[in-house]
């Protein structure tokens, strides 16, 4: 009896152990992955897509009833003197910062990348704008260059310039909000240029050396081409995030009246426009923000093509 | 090995923050848990000088906690109707002000109609008009009144005196009879002024007072809009272009923070003066405490400019006890107290009349009978006709003279500009 | 040189150490830095430290002394007055302990979360064969370019049908999962945990669940700190989205401060930056302590990129 049993049922409990592993071995793998995929759809992926879909209606958070209005919304953006000119200033200050944020972290980096004493000291200093938060760094920088009572202006009086109304000029905003967005980010780059520097194998430069080339020329033509896969990456986060810049041109504003960015707006990034029409000026329409939303990924997936075909032709030049 | 303990000891330290935070978290929520007070929520922009009508209310009520959340005029008013419009976020007393009251107007499901809880009373005991601008298309009274504005122009006698102009408010008054009169008085002090001061603080502040007495100014009583067909409002915008040009206008952005630290710096001798201006001056610069005087306001008597009303949104969790402070905080002493210590006039009609507003002299005024000069002038006044975008109107002409004054832009360009952004904000 | 390898990047253990030979030949080879060298970097350290001591100045003075000129550049007495300043509600406009605790809430919750979400999938990256791993893979670095912050307006209208606004919530959620969290365990994963003691693990009849608990987790943990405390900087310092959807009446600390500063009725620099200065501490404090681990994590990602 007991024998039959064990016989019978061995072979079945064996078979169900061998299922319930085999599902397992089927399943799990989406169940651990299922977490990101679920949270993020809704999250992340979801209202990304939806937005190409308000933007086609006239939704306004006060008026409950919203209608397809096809592209009426882009067709009006395409003639919104205020939007061309706050990508217009995005863009001005895209280049400001980015530029020479990345040629000063690439010079940091190699600097960096010698044999130094108080190497972690140096490391943690040139890192600390990374961990102040962006409110800090707009709060802090804008009291820096206050008209009448700033430091800058205190110090460029000092070689007997008159006082800059940064916030005011055109040039001047974008200037004092490029130092804010390259003071934070400089060192972090010249990190991960530091990074990439330390595995390029000596040999590389050894040959270089065999072929006569002095320091500069070897940084030209070895170190920048091996490192390109990084310069290509903080080129690509750059423009994703320079082209998303509102924290500190929003803080820079003396008077928060909807984030116009000044009194001709002047220093208004498509963020800020996006926000004005969306949250920041009594109007709240959410259709016409959503095409200025959807409108800027195209550009940042547009820009950042052509900025990644522009690194690369670099190195195919080198 | 080395390698292994080297990396083992960001996790502790990192664990153990966490833990900290944790344990930080749960102290909070189990104080929060412990207090069975009610709070109650304030919110204000600016300064409305509740502060301490708030403690005497919290001794007098043991169980009633408040808090107070303050911000720009118009951050505060986006914030409401996004807090309105999502039914999440908006506190248990809301200050609204009366450049906004018509847009709340036509949102009345959004707010405690007052009448059920008795408000009619209080709301008669105010003058007609203004309380009937807290009236509601469909006939509730969502608000009561904090304030009026009232008009004046307060001015430095000191620096009039030194710029060879008199300096005594009834001399003074009859410098201007006209705004075209206030600017030749202007460059009359101007040829004489100390260096580094000018006549008005900004141009935006000229342009509303205009506006302020002007009638219908943006909106007809049908509620039309009239920006760009009312004379009126190109007649105000024309005497701060004109201000400026003669070199009378600071230029100071209105309530930024160079505008409050141009009151410390003398950066300007006059400005046009709401009773609620007197706040911003005796807290801007306590320094000049008796050099400051109050005369009448050009272009006749009336006009009012700014003036609010606290009302209860129905997200409210504590609607009777937000009620009962309400009616404490609009009550005929908070009134006075506030206008004594703050400047903000009172909006009841008896307290208007009343000896203690009528007979306070404000010794930081050089004890001008201020009482007498706001009173007489709200008691007068004729009402404007409101729209919903008053206020959203209101600042974006106070950007359009801005770029005037910051050289950005001819005045025609920035007129036009003006014209432009009222279309925008005006359509949904 | 050696502590650099322990922090840079887990290399194999061959490659790293020729590399490091290389290095240390190429460092001396080139140049022993010289005083010059040292000079220029002293300055750039103190250009990148000298905003943070400013704020520091400007707090610990009180308001007027703010807009003397020529400026003060040492710090004064005022500090704790201005600290006690600020957080008594009957001076600020918010609440500023209710924000900080805010914000440890919210950047506590996010760092614990989105490393279990990234160490889960990036273990089912590594180390589990199933069908679309790659394709999936891909989906996720390409995620990780994408600007998920323009879908800002459904999601705010998602919030507002969830009842989450003004709640941390609506802060935490949509940052508990992290697309280069996920990426960046992958990686690790790969390398620190060996196909071999996954494959013992399930001859000894360890089903996933266990493998992943006993096996993966307790190896990642280098990892996870890292990935933890850059994904706590990012949520206290995040901005845009808390100033969306919450009001001052329930802040993270960045709102508040802000709030602080948006509020001109009386300008108070020496209070606005004290709010900034103590809103900075808690992360300076952490960065003092786990700084190089930060540095290492950020140059260990850069090398995986």
């Amino acid at each position: 009896m007991s024998a039959t049993t064990t016989t019978a049922s061995t072979p079945s409990r064996l078979s169900l152990r061998e299922r319930l592993h085999r599902a397992d071995g089927r399943l799990s793998p989406y169940v651990y992955v299922a977490p990101f995929f679920a949270i993020f759809g809704v999250f992340g992926l979801y209202p990304l897509l939806y937005t190409g879909y308000v933007s086609l209606t006239n939704r306004n958070l006060l008026n409950p009833g919203t209608r397809w209005v096809g592209l009426d919304n882009y067709s009006n953006l395409l003639h919104d003197s205020y939007f061309w000119n706050a990508v217009g200033n995005t863009f001005g200050i895209w280049v400001l910062s980015t530029i020479p944020q990345l040629l000063m972290a690439l010079g940091l980096a190699h600097v960096l990348n010698t044999r130094l004493r108080v190497r972690t000291l140096l490391r943690m200093s040139i890192l600390v704008p990374q961990v102040t938060s962006l409110v800090a760094v707009a709060l802090i920088f804008t009291q820096l260059f206050d008209y009448r009572y700033g430091l800058f202006n205190w110090l460029i009086g000092l070689v007997g310039v008159g006082k800059v109304n940064w916030e005011a000029g055109d040039f001047t905003s974008w200037i004092a909000l490029s130092v804010m967005v390259t003071w934070r980010w400089t060192g972090y780059n010249a990190l991960l240029y530091l990074a990439a520097m330390q595995s390029i194998p000596d040999e590389l430069y050894e040959a270089a050396e065999v072929d006569g080339a002095g320091r500069f020329r070897q940084f030209i033509h070895v170190t920048i081409p091996q490192i390109r896969p990084t310069i290509v990456f903080t080129v690509i986060i750059s423009t994703i995030g320079g082209l998303q810049l509102f924290t500190e041109p929003y803080l820079f504003e003396p008077l928060k009246q909807g984030a116009t960015g000044g009194s001709a707006r002047q220093y208004q990034t498509v963020v800020m426009y996006l926000y004005e029409k969306a949250f920041g000026s009594g109007e709240f329409k959410f259709g016409y923000a959503s095409a200025i939303a959807w409108s800027l990924f195209l550009i940042t997936i547009v820009f950042s093509l052509v900025n990644f075909l522009f690194v690369s032709r670099i190195r195919s030049a080198h | 090995m080395r390698t292994m303990t080297r990396r083992r000891r960001p996790t502790k330290a990192v664990l153990m923050v966490i833990a900290a935070a944790a344990l930080a978290c749960a102290v909070v929520v189990a104080s929060a848990g412990a207090a069975s007070k009610t709070t109650l929520r304030v919110d204000v922009f600016g300064d409305f000088g509740y502060k301490p009508l708030y403690k005497q209310y919290m001794k007098t009520h043991p169980n009633i906690v408040i808090k107070e959340d303050s911000e720009d005029y118009q951050p505060h008013h986006d914030g409401l109707v996004k807090h309105l419009a999502t039914g999440a976020g908006a506190d248990d007393v809301v200050a609204i002000e009366v450049g906004f009251v018509s847009k709340f107007d036509n949102t009345p499901q959004y707010f405690v109609d007052l009448r059920k809880l008795g408000g009619m009373k209080e709301a008669t005991q105010y003058p007609k008009w203004k309380y009937e601008q807290a009236i509601a298309k469909d006939g509730s009274l969502i608000g009561l009144g904090t304030d009026v504005g009232s008009l004046a122009i307060c001015y430095r006698a000191d620096l009039f005196k030194q710029a060879g102009l008199p300096s005594d408010p009834t001399a003074v008054s009859k410098l201007w009879p006209t705004w075209g009169d206030y600017l030749k008085a202007g460059k009359k002090f101007q040829a004489n002024a100390p260096s580094g001061t000018y006549f008005y603080d900004s141009g935006s502040n000229i342009y509303n007072a205009i506006i302020a007495q002007a009638n219908p100014a943006y909106y007809n009583k049908a509620g039309k809009l009239l920006v760009s067909s009312n004379p009126k409002v190109k007649q105000a915008w024309n005497v701060a272009v004109q201000g400026y040009q003669a070199g009378l206008d600071a230029g100071l952005a209105a309530y930024s923070t160079a505008w409050t630290t141009g009151f410390k710096k003398s950066t300007f001798a006059s400005v046009t003066c709401p009773a609620w201006m007197m706040g911003y001056i005796q807290t801007s610069a306590p320094a000049f405490k008796g050099d400051w005087n109050v005369a009448d306001v050009p272009g006749g008597k009336g006009g009012s400019w700014g003036g609010s009303f606290l009302a209860i949104p129905k997200q409210s969790k504590h609607q009777a006890e937000a009620w009962d402070l309400l009616k404490f905080l609009t009550s005929p002493e908070s009134q006075t107290y506030v206008f004594k210590h703050t400047g903000n006039l009172p909006s009841r009609t008896a307290v208007l009349k009343s000896s203690a507003v009528q007979g306070f002299k404000n010794p930081f005024f050089q004890n001008a009978p201020v009482g007498k000069i706001f009173a007489r002038n709200a008691l007068a006044l004729t009402p404007q006709s409101l729209g919903p975008n008053q206020g959203d109107i209101q600042t974006a002409v106070s950007n359009a003279i801005q770029r005037v004054e910051q050289k950005k832009q001819s005045p025609d360009q920035a007129w036009a500009q003006f014209l432009k952004d009222v279309k925008s904000v005006t359509s949904t | 040189m050696a502590d650099v390898h322990v922090t840079a990047a887990p290399l194999p253990a061959a490659a790293s150490r020729t590399a490091g030979r290389h290095r240390r030949h190429l460092a001396r080879r080139f140049r022993g830095a010289g005083p010059g060298t040292y000079l220029l970097l002293a300055l750039i350290a103190l250009v990148s430290v000298f905003p943070l001591y400013w704020s520091l100045v400007v707090a610990s003075h009180s308001n007027s002394a703010v807009a003397a000129y020529p400026p003060v550049l040492v710090p004064g007495g005022n500090l704790i007055k201005n600290i006690d300043r600020l957080f008594n509600s009957g001076v600020v406009n918010v609440e500023f302990w209710k924000a900080l605790m805010n914000s440890a809430i919210v950047a506590t919750t996010v760092a614990v979360a989105a490393v279990m979400t990234s160490a889960m999938a990036g273990f089912a990256f590594a180390k589990l064969r199933f069908r679309g791993n790659r394709a999936l893979f891909l989906a996720v670095v390409v995620t990780m370019m994408v600007p998920v912050q323009l879908g800002v307006i459904p999601l705010y209208i998602e919030m507002i049908h969830f009842h989450w606004l003004n709640k941390l919530q609506a802060v935490i959620a949509p940052n508990v999962v992290s697309a280069f969290g996920v990426f960046f365990m992958r990686q690790y994963i790969v390398q620190a945990v060996p196909n071999e003691l996954v494959d013992a693990a399930r001859v000894d009849g360890c089903n996933t669940m266990r493998i992943f608990w006993h096996v993966v987790l307790p190896a990642v943990r280098p990892a996870a700190a890292v990935l933890g405390l850059l994904t706590f900087l990012q949520a206290w310092n995040d901005y845009f989205w808390p100033l969306v959807v919450l009001s001052s009446s329930n802040p993270t600390v960045q709102v508040a401060v802000s709030s602080i500063a948006s509020v001109n009725y009386f300008p108070d620099y020496a209070l606005v930056l004290t709010g900034t200065f103590v809103s900075v501490l808690p992360l300076l404090v952490l960065f003092l302590v786990l700084g190089r681990q930060i540095i290492g994590g950020i140059m260990q990602g850069a090398v995986k990129a």
